[in-house]
């Protein structure tokens, strides 16, 4: 769900690279707002390696496969780290694998870490209440997953089409959206219930990376 | 898990010498004037600069090979169904399909810019190797946390996804094969990814420590001693920037008006 080099006018990109430099700065400016923002350098970077490597587990749904994104799960393990992670892995992905590209990069880093955020924001609701049940945790943990990944799928196709160098009729553009979010929602679906069961897994075996980073 | 971007970043040819600051900056320039191009006679020109720049830069043909052969879906998909989908004109038609020239000419300007994005950006990082790309971008402004966060994610993707395979290799042995979709199934990936998360979270703690020990967070000047620039490095950047210019300028004196060029 990258957006590769070569389809977006250079307005789009200039744009999702203004927009990517502007979060970032957001993003580190709170992370410097705490006592000593090193010290969490180390946890941030390797659990971004951790989310770079477990994007590459294929989930089998036959006919094909799927894999994880998890940029929900980003957003409420890591908080204000995730837009910067997920930066940091796009950016490895591209020079990689050729998954999504450069001149992309900005706007591919939008449509995957904005969501982030809002996930974050999203898990934050299940502290509301002083219970804690693994029940609530999973419940918003789908909440995350599913929201995240919803919002990147719409703000993937939104700009895919909006952007083409081509004119496509409006019925043509409409189909084409329902067709690509219809295509989309196992995926939507399967990042919830992955979510969900990570967040229960996590509050079991390490309750302090709910926490945040 | 194979991470051979920089595998040749060790061959001696002009763009391997050429400073990686200024390669940066100057092949990222000419990648983004790539972009803005849409005039078909601008579009050969920039086919040809990338194999010109490809060429230079002594790499070897089946490399970029790995990039380009297995172009992403959505390329593939918006290639193959634009001819049919957009535009008024009909140049031919496949059975009951229609081919058009205005979705064909924008297949074609998307796949032309593509392939010539993709061969500049992979000739860009693989003529230096990531380290010292991470650390050119650095002396370019990039802020510490970001160098910092990428040069450490960029050290343990390696080992990470040693853990990661010899997981899949032990939940193999111990029997578990997942060629359906089911809830427990969906658990078990859930639980190797936590698995994993936890783990690197761990170790992180172990790093920090030892990173303190090293000295950690006792220098946050810019690396600018790493690199040294000569007055060819700027003279290179120059010819680039020009060239970047000067396609942006023929493609919008040209008007983008590719339709006519076929007429």
């Amino acid at each position: 769900m990258h957006i590769p080099d070569g389809i977006l006018p250079v307005g789009v990109t200039a744009a999702g690279y203004v927009a990517t430099a502007a979060v970032t700065w957001y993003s580190l400016r709170k992370i410097k707002q705490k006592e000593d923002p090193r010290q969490d350098i180390p946890k941030a970077s390797l659990m971004t390696a951790a989310f770079f490597v477990v994007t590459l587990i294929h989930i089998p749904v036959p006919p094909t496969s799927v894999h994880l994104v998890l940029n929900g799960l980003m957003g409420v393990l890591l908080g204000y780290y995730a837009f910067p992670a997920i930066l940091i892995g796009l950016f490895f992905q591209a020079v990689m694998f050729g998954h999504g590209g450069l001149t992309t990069l900005g706007v591919n880093a939008v449509i995957m870490g904005v969501p982030a955020i809002v996930a974050a924001y999203v898990f934050r609701l299940s502290k509301i209440g002083n219970k804690e049940s693994p029940r609530k945790d999973g419940v918003f943990g789908f909440l995350a997953g599913f929201v995240a990944i919803g919002l990147s799928v719409a703000m993937f196709v939104v700009i895919l089409l909006t952007s083409l160098p081509a004119d496509l009729n409006a019925a043509v553009e409409q189909a084409a959206i329902f067709a690509l979010a219809i295509a989309h929602l196992p995926l939507m679906a399967i990042e919830g219930v992955i979510t969900a069961f990570l967040v229960v897994f996590l509050r079991r075996v390490r309750p302090a990376m709910l926490g945040g980073v | 898990m194979k991470l051979g971007i920089d595998e040749y970043a060790g061959l001696d040819s002009p763009l391997h010498r050429w400073d990686a600051r200024y390669k940066l900056v100057g092949l990222l320039i000419l990648v983004f004037a790539f972009s803005f191009v849409r005039d078909l006679r601008v579009l050969l020109a920039i086919a040809l600069i990338t194999a010109a720049i490809y060429i230079i830069s002594g790499l070897p043909a089946r490399f970029i090979l790995r990039w380009l052969r297995f172009p992403s879906l959505i390329i593939l998909v918006i290639v193959l169904t634009l001819p049919f989908l957009s535009g008024e004109t009909v140049i031919a038609s496949i059975g009951p399909l229609a081919v058009r020239q205005e979705g064909l000419l924008a297949a074609l300007l998307i796949a032309v810019r593509f392939a010539c994005i993709v061969t500049v950006g992979i000739t860009l990082f693989a003529t230096t190797s990531l380290l010292n790309s991470i650390k050119a971008m650095r002396a370019l402004g990039l802020p510490l946390i970001m160098a910092d966060m990428a040069l450490l994610a960029f050290r343990y993707l390696n080992e990470l996804g040693q853990d990661l395979s010899r997981m899949l290799t032990s939940m193999k042995l111990r029997g578990f094969r997942q060629r359906t979709l089911s809830p427990g199934g969906l658990k078990t990936f859930a639980w190797l990814s936590g698995s994993l998360l936890v783990r690197s979270y761990e170790r992180s703690e172990w790093v920090y420590k030892a990173m303190i020990l090293r000295g950690y967070g006792q220098s946050s000047s810019r690396p600018q001693g790493e690199f040294q620039a000569h007055p060819v490095d700027g003279f290179i950047l120059g010819a680039v920037v020009i060239i970047a210019a000067a396609l942006v300028t023929a493609d919008i004196l040209l008007g983008h008006n590719i339709a006519a060029i076929l007429q």
